[in-house]
């Protein structure tokens, strides 16, 4: 077979076997959420009838207002309380905003209400977006050096591994490393400050935003009395950038270990040294312009020109 | 060096999301004030004309009503024509979000199985995902790198540079795919799910950058969709993200080009300012060599010339011989250093007797090297 009708045949193959990955999603899915999905609902029947049995308003009067409600809820605003609470676009939450436009997650808890403000996010995640990734690139670029060539020169050399063996021993640390550090400790404390998350809610929470899906179904920040609101909005920023630029060094490390073990050849994948060469970010390359700059001598009396007879 | 322009970059990023929150602040907070006082003044009024409802039993429900929404329940309407979330139609649309990491968000699930089965599918399907982006990216590429083949072998005839037809095959690309991507399905998206133009081209961003807030969901609407809706737009986010991840690698190519551009004629710069340097101190150190050689020759001839008429005349030297020492000299300095005109003044001396080591060129007024702006060699003194 030739190789091109070979990739043609392999790209068919993974979206069949794609197709078929989301409709068994979608069975167990389907299977898990629609009992409890049914139980809700005829709760809130007869909690409505209730509540109309007690009281002089009919149906459709307060059908109406509970659309009205709910619309301003589906953009954050809020009608319990006299809605007192925190504003959604002061500059910490806004910085939150925008931090999940660039980083893709997109919550949806605050959205832009007016039109200018749709027009804004569009541009600004049509520039912020591809320029995150290149940032991020870059500091993972970095962060490879010591977290991935360093440990596996220690191994390789010091503890006399196979490549392959100490490939698979480094990322099984680094995973186990990962997890604990950016899921389960997070998850740990996001509990604790969230009141009503549970440890499963925290880690939730965690491997949804780290895979940048964002649902938005749990925001930190969002009680109605946060203590330190701002200051715990930055931190969880921060966390959010940090543990994504964590989930692309994994990334990464795991195409390396694919590539060693021969997976990426085998699928006809581009492999890591093709991707890390193309990508390798500008601040490497200036470098070695620069000195090469410097070592140009300067001085008149080496410049040939100046003694040359033939002017 | 380069943690100080990761560093940079990084403060870079920082400002630019600060600049990003300042101007959705200034849009965002006026009108979200305008709703939060609408929506308290529709339950205050509510609230008055139903006298025998109270506020706590109010905010109660409406709670609830609330909670119910967000797992997908609507309270408004006959709750029994109502579709699920949950079936088969929707479901495999919300695992399509999960894997493509949008996430509108507008499904989710509730139940604690659902959130680990959740987890464990995402983690399975998100690099599977990853892969069939990349197949179909690459036959994407393949299907448009053809076209454009075609149409470079035509331009080619007309003789245009390589850059220009790289140039044209971009723009080719972007507009072919803006429309074929984004345009056409927003205008699709405006009549079917009656957004305006502004909204559909929002959903649209939003949704195949993978962002994906959920605010606008296509196929999430009380509408009557015919069957082939959903799937349809499912196999558009699917060829639109391809393309939307080629057109985001382009713009980061740029910013990666511009930013070498950038360092590259910065680097020009300084080699230019390196060499201009070299330059004006060469001819400084040059002239002042050649200076000091003229006014030691001077003093030579002088000297000797003084000897001369001294020996012929018997006598001191006079006072038109002091004079003529300087011109020479002077016309030597004012001709070597920047060509201005030859200001002879009076007529033309008579060749000064040479210099001891017999070099030509030493002598200022030699006819060959007047009008010539050009530095003297000066290795023959030494």
């Amino acid at each position: 077979m030739s190789p091109l009708i070979r990739t043609c045949v392999l790209v068919a193959g993974i979206v069949i076997f794609y197709i078929a990955y989301l409709l068994l999603g979608a069975l167990v899915f389907s299977y898990i959420e629609g009992p409890v999905e049914e139980t809700l609902r005829t709760d809130l029947t007869s909690l409505k009838q209730q509540f109309l049995n007690q009281s002089c308003i009919n149906a459709s009067q307060l059908d109406v207002f509970l659309e009205r409600v709910l619309k301003a809820n589906k953009y954050g605003v809020s009608v319990l309380r006299n809605g007192s609470g925190h504003s959604n676009w002061d500059l910490a939450s806004s910085l939150f905003f925008a931090n999940t436009l660039v980083t893709t997650v997109g919550y949806g808890h605050t959205t832009p209400l007016s039109d200018v403000g749709k027009a804004f996010s569009i541009i600004y995640a049509l520039l912020g977006v591809p320029f995150t990734m290149m940032v991020l690139a870059a500091c993972v670029h970095r962060l490879m050096h010591v977290l991935t060539y360093g440990p596996l020169k220690v191994l390789q050399d010091h503890a006399g591994l196979q490549p392959r063996l100490a490939s698979t021993v480094h990322f099984g640390l680094l995973l186990i490393l990962v997890v604990l550090s950016f899921f389960a400790v997070p998850a740990l404390v996001f509990s604790t400050i969230e009141g009503n998350w549970s440890f499963l809610d925290g880690f939730y929470f965690c491997f949804i935003s780290l895979c940048t899906i964002g649902l938005g179904d749990f925001v930190p920040a969002e009680q109605p009395r946060q203590e330190y609101r701002a200051l715990y909005k930055i931190a969880v920023m921060v966390y959010l950038f940090v543990g994504l630029m964590v989930m692309f060094l994994v990334l990464r490390t795991f195409h390396r270990l694919a590539d060693v073990h021969g997976l990426t050849a085998f699928f006809h994948l581009p492999s890591y040294d093709d991707l890390a060469e193309d990508r390798e970010p500008i601040v490497e390359k200036a470098e070695k312009e620069d000195t090469r700059e410097t070592t140009k001598p300067l001085d008149p009396s080496s410049q040939v020109s100046y003694n040359s007879f033939g002017r | 060096m380069r943690w100080k322009t990761v560093s940079g970059i990084f403060g870079l990023v920082v400002a630019v999301l600060i600049l990003g929150a300042t101007v959705f602040r200034a849009l965002e907070q006026p009108h979200e004030t305008a709703q939060k006082l609408a929506i308290l003044e529709e339950k205050l009024s509510f609230l008055v004309e139903h006298p025998c409802v109270n506020a706590t039993e109010l905010e109660d429900l409406v709670k609830q009503v609330v909670l119910a929404i967000r797992a997908g329940v609507n309270p408004s309407g006959n709750p029994s024509n109502q579709t699920s979330l949950w079936d088969l139609s929707s479901s495999f649309f919300f695992a399509g979000t999960v894997i493509t990491t949008i996430g509108f968000g507008n499904i989710s699930p509730h139940t604690e199985g659902g959130r680990i089965f959740c987890i464990i599918y995402a983690l399975l399907g998100i690099p599977l995902f990853g892969f069939l982006l990349a197949g179909v990216g690459d036959q994407l590429g393949t299907i448009f790198g053809k076209g454009i083949t075609r149409v470079e072998k035509m331009i080619v005839k007309w003789n245009v540079s390589q850059t220009k037809i790289r140039v044209i095959s971009t723009v080719v690309f972007i507009l072919f795919g803006c429309l074929l991507f984004v345009s056409l399905p927003a205008a699709i998206f405006q009549y079917i799910e009656g957004w305006s133009t502004l909204e559909s081209l929002y959903f649209v961003v939003i949704t195949l950058s993978t962002i994906g807030f959920g605010d606008f969901v296509a196929g999430g609407s009380e509408i009557e969709y015919q069957e082939y809706y959903k799937p349809m737009v499912w196999f558009w986010i699917l060829v639109g993200l391809a393309y939307f991840a080629a057109v985001l690698s382009m713009i980061g190519d740029w910013f990666r080009v511009i930013s070498k551009k950038t360092k590259e004629e910065v680097g020009e710069f300084r080699a230019h300012a390196a060499e201009w340097t070299a330059n004006v101190s060469a001819e400084f150190n040059a002239t002042r060599r050649r200076l000091s050689v003229d006014v030691y020759d001077r003093f030579q001839r002088a000297a000797s010339f003084k000897r001369k008429l001294s020996s012929e005349m018997g006598g001191p030297g006079g006072g038109p011989l002091d004079m003529s020492p300087v011109s020479p000299g002077k016309r030597t300095l004012s001709v070597s250093l920047g060509g201005d005109e030859y200001e002879g003044g009076g007529p033309h001396q008579p060749p000064l007797s040479l210099a001891r080591n017999g070099s030509l060129f030493l002598n200022g007024l030699s006819p060959d090297y007047v009008h010539r702006r050009d530095i003297p060699i000066i290795e023959h003194l030494k």
